[in-house]
């Protein structure tokens, strides 16, 4: 068997953080998407899945929150079944289920989202930057899932636009609130400063 | 749950590249063409797929049921119309025609993964993705897989804790930060502990990775792709 004897390269320190933060959050998305919190009434269950982008763009910037939404994504095409109701598989993420739109749009809502609070591929201290660059970030980040989930949902299940739309419509509101909740979360001090 | 499975079939022994290939090809042609005839094309080489994978097409029905019966909605949804015959056959029928689309992509997509193990998919990952950025990836996949057990026995247990304090008499959104509060917390730890374990171990650009070799078998399925994929065109 050959070897190999050439000089190792060592990958830089703040680079194995990045790395690491990004696997852990992949992880994390993946096990936030199996666990909801049920609501009263006919509503739909709370799902927890758009926290792994929210603070993949907060923390990690455009670059490495990009990554770990796209380990996410590798992981579950992979066949390790880290996607809502334990779905696993490239078809899941192409047409299953007609919600493939929303999994792509995690990892371009996390570059776009990291992009406008990071403003470059490294991630910056978060204390500088401000609330509303925050917000703004994550809005535009849930813009975004939502322009790729929705006309993605209407091609796979031939729904129209429209009606395509207001199937989706109900769980926007939700999603401002965890949006609140994450800026909350990642400002009102609740974590040890890293 | 639909999982690898060790075993000796043909779809074993494919470049786990060739059988990516195949399921992207599938796709860009079942939606380039939502026709009767190529439906049927497609749902004929998926069942073939899973034959070849040993599967059973009932098996992988019940493995996606979730999927299949969301789907069955659409139709159904489509027709609805806010007025009189309060239900249009057409638009139904195009809807149907349009979800009957997602069984081969579904079926293609079990068959493969029953018989590609992660280790391939990273491989071939790692393979596809030229440099740095595909070493990274390759790495990542690994240790998401080795990880997502932990960080999810870490979420669960923070779950049941806040449960144990009577936290379900709380509003939703409260029970929610607190879950994602402490489930944060857990993984950031749990980044920093792995940041050092990975630097002791003198983590590099470099390792050496387990071969993949394209072989005779492996040419049919990457021309099967391939015309798959520019079918569109044609």
């Amino acid at each position: 068997m050959s070897q190999q004897y050439s000089s190792v390269e060592l990958i830089g320190d703040e680079t194995v953080r990045h790395f690491t933060m990004a696997v852990l959050l992949a992880a994390l998305t993946a096990a936030l998407s199996q666990i909801s919190i049920p609501l009263p009434g006919t509503l739909p269950p709370f799902s927890l899945q758009p926290f792994g982008m929210f603070f993949a763009g907060l923390l990690l910037g455009p670059l490495w929150g990009g990554l770990a939404l796209a380990l996410y994504l590798l992981v579950g095409i992979a066949g390790v079944p880290v996607f809502s109701n334990g779905n696993a598989g490239l078809g899941y993420v192409l047409v299953g289920q007609g919600t493939g739109g929303f999994l792509v749009g995690f990892l371009v809502g996390t570059v776009v989202a990291g992009a406008v609070v990071h403003r470059g591929t490294t991630p910056r201290d978060r204390r500088t930057v401000s609330v509303p660059v925050q917000v703004t970030g994550l809005v535009a980040a849930l813009v975004v899932v939502y322009a790729i989930g929705v006309p993605w949902l209407s091609a796979v299940t031939g729904l129209p636009l429209t009606r395509a739309a207001a199937v989706m419509a109900p769980f926007v509101p939700f999603d401002l609130l965890k949006l609140g909740i994450a800026v909350a979360i990642v400002e009102g001090g609740y974590l040890a400063v890293r | 749950m639909l999982t690898y499975r060790p075993g000796a079939t043909v779809l074993h022994r494919l470049d786990p590249r060739g059988k990516l290939l195949v399921q992207f090809g599938l796709a860009i042609a079942v939606v380039a063409h939502p026709t009767v005839p190529w439906l049927a094309g497609t749902t004929l080489l998926g069942l073939v797929a899973l034959a070849a994978a040993r599967l059973s097409p009932l098996t992988v029905v019940r493995a996606y049921w979730v999927v299949f019966a969301v789907l069955a909605v659409a139709p159904l949804l489509a027709g609805v119309a806010l007025g009189p015959p309060w239900f249009r056959v057409d638009p139904a029928l195009r809807s149907l025609r349009l979800v009957a689309r997602v069984v081969p992509v579904l079926f293609a997509s079990a068959a493969s993964l029953r018989t590609t193990s992660v280790r391939e998919t990273r491989a071939a990952v790692q393979r596809l993705v030229p440099g740095k950025a595909g070493q990274l990836l390759g790495v990542g996949m690994a240790l998401v897989v080795r990880l997502f057990p932990l960080v999810l026995a870490d979420v669960r247990e923070v779950r049941d804790a806040i449960r144990a304090r009577g936290g379900q008499r709380r509003p939703a959104w409260e029970r929610a930060r607190l879950l994602v509060v402490r489930s944060l917390e857990r993984t950031l730890g749990r980044s920093d502990r792995l940041g050092v374990a990975l630097r002791a171990r003198c983590f590099a650009w470099n390792p050496t990775l387990p071969p993949l070799t394209l072989e005779r078998r492996d040419y049919p399925v990457l021309v099967l792709g391939v015309a798959l994929a520019l079918s569109p065109l044609v």
